[in-house]
């Protein structure tokens, strides 16, 4: 298995968003992909933090040369970024590496922010994307699947996806630590910068409604008209104190918008209901004597981020874990591919002695057969059962053999060689390509 | 056979309240896991057995189970149970079952040990059902809206030092307070109703004792703090500490009537026979 990309390690959004592909152009390019000759199976992920291809070779001697093409097909998507620019934002890897980073960024392992959920759900539209393209069979596909469950037991595993680690984030976790849920409430934007817009995006959605306030009008309705909101004038802001249970403040004045006074006010015509302050303005917006009200609760840039950095600490702290569990589902992926390689093998030793010895009973009982038609089902369960009980130890010593990661290629040709199976139309092991392997994937079970 | 029954199911009960208790406590510590939901679902498996154990041992003992403080303080626990239960559906309240259901447990064991029923002619009355229901069911809301207090005054400490590791253990603040203000509102007028009952029966009864006043005193200054405490509420804005404080004190002085009774059986227990002040 072999993938080449770039990430947010390796390359800046510029060359990023030149090589995205949304979900409309993806079939399109799937289909150039899967074209190639080189190519046996593909599968491509592009996210705003990484674009990268996933494929299977379709021969086992043919790595470069499908290295060599998905590079190429990349250049070609990318246009404008010529492919030795390409080059040094890219990686490749392959085998081993190529599964270890799948599993791992499926586990948001890979992740800019460490943990988090989305990427799960964009890996899996990818694979959706594929298997409607018709560009996954079964072995990507199967790594791609097991890449599902890898993250899933990462995640009930470990605490990788507890705590917040974005100021939005951290500002809807207090929203409901105070509330429960804004469904009821109202959220007052003071404020028309990039902060207050990430905030409001987070806080306005579900909220009863959601004010802006600006000093500048025509930018507070040009944002209400991009967040479904409405704005007030800036000379109502006390007023609107009132009404708000909510209120993010990210102004750049240099001196404090909101006054102990005026809140002091509002919360006298509020009767006391609870109202919450997120002021992620520097400098601060909100006096801070503001959170000694009663009932008024005020969190600073520094909360926040406070509150970030203890999340990312508790995530980090689970990283080791969870690589321990990306490492052991490797292994037993790996394990079950190697099984895979003798499959042929072990199919056609079965075959071999099925039809063996179904024809010596043939032969034995002479034209009788045909006329014994309950005896005849009872005979070839006799004869399927006898090649169970014959052929259990060399079928499980052989892949064990191969799962231990042990050469089993002299094993399977000796086995070749002594039951004669060149006979039967085996392909030698090094030929086992990828045409064969998606019969012998549907029948072996991955280990667990 | 009835009492083995009764007894099986006082048994059940207090290992379910129990059990409650020791996952509301690990929860509140953070060390629950997954056992953490079973909490509040011990709580409303106690309840129909604290039900049935009440009937069942009322029908042993030939006993109302409203009358006297026999049973009184297993009734209440059952009934604030019930009402936490109940709360839970409107309410996202969870962690106050770390309160109602250790008191629950203590109430149970309590009901178990307290003297047995007065009998006394004297003072029976067709009042007595009604004063002893409307304070029971008033208790149980009180338990309720004390257990709120609690939760808000942990929680709102919490974030007013903006120490956030355990806040999100604690239900919303604004649920709690909410949820507070429900439980007085609805346990106000069952407290005034006991009040005038009792009042009406401590007349009718020539009652004058010492402790009988000093009680009447207590149910009073409780009625009046509670009143009090909606009151400014709804007039004042008095919200979150200075209600949560208010609800508290109410609660403590509620619990104060209930320990006069509760002093005056165990009186009864050492002296039998004795007329009750």
């Amino acid at each position: 298995m072999l993938v080449v990309g770039l990430s947010h390690r390796t390359a800046p959004v510029e060359v990023r968003e030149r090589l995205a592909a949304g979900a409309d152009a993806l079939p399109e390019l799937l289909a150039r992909l899967a074209s190639r000759r080189e190519l046996a199976e593909v599968m491509f992920l592009s996210t705003c933090n990484r674009v990268e291809v996933f494929a299977l070779p379709k021969a086992a001697d043919g790595v470069d040369a499908a290295l060599a093409a998905i590079r190429d097909e990349l250049a070609h998507h990318g246009g404008a970024v010529s492919g030795d620019a390409l080059a040094a934002y890219q990686y490749q890897k392959r085998d081993e590496e190529a599964v270890r980073h799948l599993f791992r960024v499926a586990a948001s392992l890979d992740s800019m922010v460490l943990g988090e959920p989305q990427i799960l759900g964009q890996v899996k539209e990818a694979y959706d994307a594929a298997l409607a393209a018709g560009t996954l069979k079964s072995l990507l596909g199967r790594c791609v699947s097991r890449a599902f469950a890898v993250a899933k037991r990462v995640r009930t595993e470990t605490s990788i996806g507890a705590g917040t680690v974005s100021i939005a984030s951290v500002a809807v976790e207090l929203a409901w630590r105070v509330f429960g849920g804004l469904g009821d409430h109202a959220v007052l934007l003071v404020g028309a910068g990039e902060m207050a817009e990430a905030a409001a995006r987070s806080l306005g959605n579900g909220a009863r409604a959601l004010h802006i306030c600006n000093r500048s009008f025509d930018r507070a309705a040009t944002l209400a008209g991009t967040l479904n909101a409405s704005a007030v004038p800036w000379d109502s802001l006390a007023a609107e104190l009132v009404q708000a249970d909510v209120v993010v403040t990210s102004t750049a004045s240099p001196t404090f918008v909101v006054t102990h006074e005026m809140v002091k006010r509002a919360m006298k015509a509020r009767k006391g209901r609870t109202l919450l302050f997120v002021d992620i303005a520097v400098p601060r917006n909100v006096e801070p004597s503001v959170h000694g009200i009663d009932n008024v609760y005020v969190f600073n840039v520094d909360d926040l981020e406070q509150e970030v950095a203890r999340g990312m600490k508790a995530r980090q702290a689970e990283r080791e874990a969870a690589e321990r569990i990306v490492d052991d589902e490797v292994a037993q992926f790996l394990a079950w591919t190697r099984g895979l390689q003798v499959q042929p093998t072990v199919v056609a030793m079965r075959a071999k002695t099925r039809a063996v010895l179904l024809s010596e009973l043939e032969r034995s009982l002479g034209g009788r057969l045909k006329h014994l038609e309950g005896d005849r089902a009872a005979l070839t369960q006799m004869v399927d059962s006898a090649v169970n009980k014959l052929l259990h130890a060399p079928t499980t010593r052989l892949k064990a053999r191969a799962a231990d990661g042990d050469d089993a290629g002299e094993l399977a040709l000796a086995i070749r060689f002594l039951f004669d199976l060149q006979e039967v139309g085996v392909a030698p092991e090094g030929e086992s390509s990828s045409d064969a392997v998606p019969d012998a994937v549907g029948d072996e079970p991955l280990p667990h | 056979m009835t009492i083995d029954l009764a007894n099986w199911l006082f048994v059940a009960t207090a290992a379910s309240y129990f059990a409650a208790s020791v996952i509301f406590i690990a929860e509140l510590l953070g060390r629950a896991g997954r056992a953490g939901p079973w909490a509040a679902r011990l709580v409303a498996l106690g309840v129909p057995l604290h039900a049935a154990q009440i009937v069942v041992w009322s029908l042993v003992l030939h006993v109302c189970p409203v009358e006297g403080i026999h049973f009184s303080l297993s009734v209440a626990s059952m009934l604030a149970c019930l009402a936490y239960v109940l709360a839970r559906l409107r309410y996202r309240v969870d962690v106050v079952g770390a309160f109602v259901a250790p008191q629950a447990l203590a109430f149970l064991l309590a009901s178990r040990f307290v003297g047995p029923v007065n009998d006394e002619p004297r003072l029976r009355s067709a009042l007595l059902p009604f004063h002893v229901a409307a304070n029971l069911l008033g208790v149980a809301l009180f338990t309720m809206a004390f257990a709120a207090a609690v939760a808000y005054l942990l929680q709102e400490s919490r974030l007013k030092h903006k120490r956030f590791a355990g806040a999100s253990r604690l239900p919303p603040i604004d649920a709690l307070d909410r949820a507070e203000h429900g439980f007085l509102v609805a346990g106000f007028p069952l407290l005034t109703i006991g009040i005038l009952t009792g009042t009406l029966w401590a007349r009718e009864i020539e009652a004058g004792g010492a402790a009988a006043i000093a009680r009447a005193c207590l149910s009073y200054a409780s009625w009046a703090l509670i009143g009090g405490v909606l009151l400014l509420r709804a007039a004042a804005g008095w919200r979150g500490r200075r209600a949560a404080f208010g609800t508290i004190l109410g609660f403590g002085l509620t619990l104060l009537v209930l320990v006069t009774y509760l002093v005056r059986s165990f009186g009864q227990v050492a002296a039998p026979g004795g007329v009750p002040a």
